[in-house]
């Protein structure tokens, strides 16, 4: 065999196997092995952070929410620890649990259908299945034995958080309420809710594909951070009397569409109380509060379940009953102190008053004259004044009292738009107040024009401006108003959170009063309060009085501009409202209470000084005392009984004395063997208290009698006979037409001799 | 011309054993069960999560198992194939390649789908991938033609039609079966068989100029040229869907670092790493190895081919040569393939990492072919046989 037939020789194709063997033994693994390092040494970092993010799953550990307190450190707003119960159904699988007989046990304990349950556990594509949330700590416990006392793997338990609000519908709307995922939704809550939370922790875990438990994973974890708690100015004493007035009110008056009212530091700002009724509890906050929407909607509901499901019927009556009650539930959580602009009325003749006052354009003197109607030039209808005989010749101080809107008609003349509208500017009419709380409105004013330019306009808006008509304002921005009307001309940015600590008890954040504008000169302020008590002691709003007290104040009745009926007519629907200040010498508090449309059927005229007044009276009666605010001497004191018996009579009348009592004595013993009233009672200051020496008392009970419609000295003849003290409260004055309109007890219910019972009167002719 | 013929008679005999039957080479026999048992090991770990996956959390060792069987047939064969001479091989090149052909087309007709691709055929209850038989009978054919040529191999009509017609009786039908990648090795390994056998540089420059125009025409008639090669070089584009497998791959890699997180817990073999058991094992080699086991494992593999060749380059005859060199290189370009791929050196293809990836025909046909080399080792200490000698 020749060579030419070798082809390559041996040489030549060793030469090109060895090319192969460097080439493939050595040279191609030389880039592979440069791209590992740079993978692995050079971007390690890059793409174990990247391998991380891929293979570990957070989760969320919910912080603890702070708490909302009121300004006497009570709890308002509070978490309890409930716990949140899940199946794992992989692992029931695995662990070949009887999930039938499960369900059944499960779905009595938690309430829920067994059937769903079985559902729950049959998806073993998941790993996470809630079939319980937030449950009560007693229902985890049961759960928590049955699966122990069975070895059943694969029901779990997560502790979780409820809000709770121990003092139920009480300012309800101001605190608000969380949702389901315990974010804030409303009220305090929902502003105050980036603080409330606090910084949820966090467990990383890495987690396999399709959620695989891996054996060499590691958790991490970083605490949560627990929410800051929340103080108010709000005193909830405060607000249950604002709240307890003006249910009585809204019952007494059969009030049609609730009432609201708020108090607050006239010199501070600061909200004490803020009231919207019908209310609701924030515990329970998807139920109707109000009971005859509630009557209603359970009416409609059982109407419903009768109709077949997927009829037509039940389509429509699902509707409606959805929409009825989404509509109740949006109307009681609104807080309309701020949210929801109402036509003051005459209770905004302060600011135009002080307004003028402060300009120059009237003095105390400026005399006014009121026929009952007029024509006011730039105006075409007649203007009316409410006392349709007219109020006759006044001055200034008479305007205000007699709230005589003939008399503002002309003031408003002699201010002018311009000046008018710049006071309506500085008292904060056209601005929200920047209280610290969600979904404030600013109300709705005249167009600056309208007001200003009364050659074009006329003077229509001008004159109804004046004195509270066709706008709307909120009530806060009116209390606002008039309290920079009575605390020297200091306009206020109101506050409802004091201060907000951390859960080391820190302060974070601490809300001081602000002034925002001077509004009036201190002198004009000074004026105004004199007149503002005026209205109380000779004016409209007699019967806001309290006794001991220098109580100043407006009243207002308004139509309403904006309901009309079915058929399109305006409807005279009206609110009725009273502004009420305390004490007039240095003003501190100014309490604003208004009840929409009062029934005509009550027969009690609707007017604020009849039905919002004596609602502000009792408020301001109630928190005064309670308030620290002095009491003037010589007024009625109220005495706690001490306990006599034992006591010789001699003993006995020298503490009666002490006490600023007398005493009557029946019987012959040596001592003391009964006393009416008895010990621990509160008596009005001077009362007789009767003393039996060894005889019993006669009949121990008594029937009250139904003191309304009675004045005082009929009152207080129908209360000797019987034995019974009285406590008056409302309009203090003594006169034929001030009558009893409330009592604390019921007529005919029997009492003991000696019980107090107060009696609020008040002077039902007064007109405003 | 009698005397040619004789001579061509006497050139066809079959190789006889010429002198002393030697033990094998043992350092290619240590490196190749080294491999294996790290291949193993390595099995088990990877596809520990997967199995238990697919098994319903019963059972870690599913592929182990199955692979670990297959590994004893493998050594088996690899013992069987190292005594078995290698003119049996050279006699039975022609019967074994048309075998293989009509397996390939069988598969067309009787195969089994798995993951989508036919490739599978069922023969007395075993599965395994005719491709895979036909890998090595194509190299038998070629070493046979490569004798059989001879001085001619450097002459077109053979060096380049006659191997050209010799592979495409294996690449046609594997086109059929849309097997891209066993395409792509087979063609590597065919070109590196016939630069062996003397065909003249210039045809296998020309062809794999051609086959490069083929390759770019063909993948752009197919049409997601451009997504492809978007995955390949921004994987990070479409991390959820296109890049998805190449970006867990680099994951693991990456994230094993010097050293790795240690044996058997990788994080990526948790179902993120797709494939994770068989063509990406290598990854999670690297996340649990790190950057030292996996050198470690690049230096075996090294050491394997480089005495491969050693061997190849000590055998006997040519055609023992030129079939050890095929065989190597066909270990060499997977083992290079799949690394290149796994690390994104290059654009995806579905070869697997022999000795190591999941797979019991692979693997088993790996350890015969092992076994064929250890054969041809047995020579390595003697003189050459002149071609004219035989």
């Amino acid at each position: 065999m020749g060579k030419q037939q070798q082809g390559l020789t041996d040489h030549g194709q060793h030469r090109r196997i060895l090319f192969a063997m460097f080439l493939f033994g050595i040279a191609a693994f030389v880039p592979i092995l440069l791209r590992l390092h740079q993978l692995m040494v050079r971007q390690y970092d890059y793409y174990a952070s990247l391998a991380l993010r891929n293979q570990t799953r957070t989760t969320l550990v919910t912080a603890d929410r702070g708490n909302i307190y009121d300004c006497n450190m009570n709890i308002l707003a509070g978490s309890v620890t409930v716990e949140n119960v899940y199946l794992d159904p992989r692992e029931l699988r695995q662990a070949k649990v009887d999930i039938p007989a499960l369900a059944q046990v499960l779905g009595e304990i938690l309430g829920k259908d067994p059937q769903w349950i079985e559902e729950q556990a049959g998806d073993i594509t998941r790993r996470y299945q809630q079939i319980g949330a937030r449950v009560e700590p007693e229902v985890a416990a049961r759960i928590r034995t049955y699966i122990n006392s069975q070895g059943i793997s694969g029901v779990h338990l997560e502790p979780g958080s409820r809000r709770t609000y121990p003092m139920g519908s009480l300012a309800a709307q101001v605190i608000g309420f969380t949702d389901a995922s315990n974010q804030g939704v409303e009220g305090v809550e929902l502003a105050y809710d980036s603080f409330l939370r606090g910084d949820p922790g966090r467990v990383v875990t890495t987690k396999g594909n399709n959620e695989m438990d891996m054996p060499f994973s590691f958790e991490r974890y970083q605490h949560a951070q627990p929410g800051c708690s929340v103080i108010l100015t709000l005193d909830s004493t405060v607000q249950r009397c604002l709240e307890k007035q003006l249910q009585t009110a809204v019952q007494r008056y059969q009030v049609q569409n609730g009432a609201f009212g708020l108090v607050m530091n006239c010199k501070t700002g600061e909200i004490l109380a803020m009231a919207t009724l019908e209310s609701y509890d924030p515990n329970h906050y998807q139920q109707i509060g109000d009971e005859k929407i509630r009557a209603d909607l359970e009416a409609r509901k059982a109407r419903m379940d009768l109709l077949p499901r997927d009829s037509a019927d039940y389509r429509r009556e699902k509707e409606a009953y959805d929409k009825i009650r989404t509509d109740a539930q949006l109307r009681q959580w609104r807080n309309r102190v701020i949210a929801d602009g109402y036509e003051p009325g005459s209770t905004f003749k302060v600011l135009t008053m002080a307004a003028a006052l402060d300009t120059g354009a009237i003095d105390l003197n400026t005399d006014f004259y009121c026929r009952g109607a007029e024509q006011i030039p730039g105006r075409s209808q007649l203007l009316h004044c409410w006392r349709h005989q007219g109020h006759g010749a006044e001055k200034t101080p008479q305007a205000l009292q007699n709230s005589c809107n003939i008399a503002f008609a002309h003031i408003a003349l002699k201010l002018g738009g311009e000046r008018f509208y710049e006071y309506i500017q500085k008292f904060g009419i056209l601005e929200k107040t920047g209280i610290d709380l969600k979904g404030e409105s600013k109300g709705v004013f005249f167009d600056k024009s309208l007001i200003t330019n009364t050659e074009k306009w006329g003077t229509a808006s001008l004159t109804s401006g004046s004195f509270g008509q066709t706008f709307k304002i909120t009530p806060l921005q009116l209390v606002r108003g008039i309290s920079s009307v009575v605390n020297g001309g200091k306009l206020l940015e109101p506050y409802i959170v004091s201060e907000v600590l951390d859960d080391q008890g820190n302060t974070v954040l601490r809300q001081e009063p602000t002034v925002v504008r001077q509004t009036i000169s201190p002198e004009t302020s000074k004026t105004m309060c004199s007149l503002i008590r005026s209205v109380v002691t000779n004016g409209t709003a007699k019967n806001a009085a309290v006794l001991g007290y220098s109580v100043g104040g407006k009243t207002g009745t308004s139509e309403k501009i904006d309901v009309f009926d079915e058929n399109g007519r305006r409807v005279q629907d009206k609110i009725v409202s009273f502004v009420g200040i305390a004490p007039m010498d240095d003003p501190e508090y100014i309490v604003l209470a208004a009840l929409d449309t009062p029934s005509r059927e009550t027969g009690i005229y609707i007017s604020g000084g009849v039905m919002a007044a004596p609602t502000v009276g009792g408020v301001l009666g109630d928190i005064l005392p309670y308030l620290g605010v002095h009491r003037e001497e010589g007024a009625d004191t109220q005495v706690l009984m001490e306990d006599f018996t034992g006591l010789t009579p001699k003993e006995a009348k020298k503490r009666l004395e002490e006490l600023g009592l007398t005493g009557k004595f029946q019987g012959e013993a040596e001592t003391v063997t009964e006393q009416i009233p008895t010990a621990g009672q509160a008596v009005p200051g001077g009362s007789e208290v009767l003393l039996y020496l060894g005889q019993a008392p006669g009949s121990r009970e008594v029937r009250v009698p139904d003191f309304r419609g009675m004045n005082r000295q009929q009152a207080a003849d129908a209360a000797g006979s019987l034995g019974i003290y009285l406590r008056i409260s409302g309009n203090p004055e003594i006169a034929p037409q001030i009558t009893v309109t409330a009592q604390s007890e019921a007529p005919d219910s029997l009492i003991l001799p000696g019980t107090t019972i107060t009696l609020e009167f008040t002077d039902t002719t007064i007109r405003d | 011309m009698a005397a040619e013929r004789h001579l061509r008679a006497k050139e066809n005999r079959p190789l006889r054993k010429y002198g002393r039957d030697e033990s094998v080479d043992f350092p290619f026999l240590f490196l190749v069960l080294l491999l294996l048992g790290i291949g193993l090991t390595m099995l088990y770990s990877a596809s520990y999560a997967q199995s238990l996956y697919d098994t319903g959390y019963q059972n870690s060792a599913r592929y182990f198992l199955k692979q670990a069987v297959c590994a004893v047939i493998g050594i088996l064969a690899m013992y069987g194939f190292s005594r078995i001479p290698v003119g049996f091989w050279y006699r039975m090149a022609w019967p074994l390649y048309g075998a293989s052909i009509l397996l390939l087309l069988s598969v067309l007709v009787f195969g089994q789908k798995v993951n989508g691709a036919r490739r599978w055929i069922n023969i007395a209850g075993i599965r395994f991938q005719p491709s895979e038989v036909a890998k090595f009978t194509m190299i038998l054919l070629l070493a046979r033609l490569t004798r059989e040529f001879g001085s001619r191999a450097e002459k077109f009509r053979y060096g380049v039609l006659g191997f050209g017609l010799a592979i495409m009786g294996i690449l046609v039908p594997l086109a059929l079966e849309k097997h891209l990648s066993a395409i792509l090795l087979m063609g590597m390994v065919a070109v590196v068989m016939m630069f062996v056998a003397g065909t003249k540089i210039k045809w296998l420059l020309g062809g794999a100029a051609a086959a490069g125009v083929f390759v770019v025409v063909y993948i752009s008639f197919m049409g997601y040229a451009g997504d492809r090669v978007t995955a390949w070089l921004h994987p990070e584009l479409d991390p959820g869907d296109t890049g998805y497998q190449i970006l867990q791959s680099l994951y693991a890699i990456g994230s094993g670092g010097l050293f790795g997180l240690g044996l058997g817990k990788s994080r990526q073999k948790y179902l993120y790493l797709p494939f994770q058991y068989n063509d990406y094992i290598f990854p999670v080699i690297c996340e649990e190895l790190g950057l030292v086991g996996a050198a470690v494992i690049i230096v075996l593999f090294s050491a394997l081919i480089l005495r491969g060749y050693w061997i190849a380059l000590r055998a006997r005859d040519r055609f023992s040569t030129v079939l050890g060199a095929g065989l190597v290189t066909l270990m060499a370009l997977q083992i290079i393939l799949n690394l290149c791929v796994v690390t994104n050196l290059l654009p995806s293809t579905g070869i697997a990492l022999p000795f190591f990836s999941y797979g019991g025909t692979a693997l088993a046909m790996n350890l015969g072919e092992m076994g064929v080399v250890l054969q041809i080792s047995r020579y390595r200490n003697q003189r050459k046989i002149q071609e004219a000698d035989i």
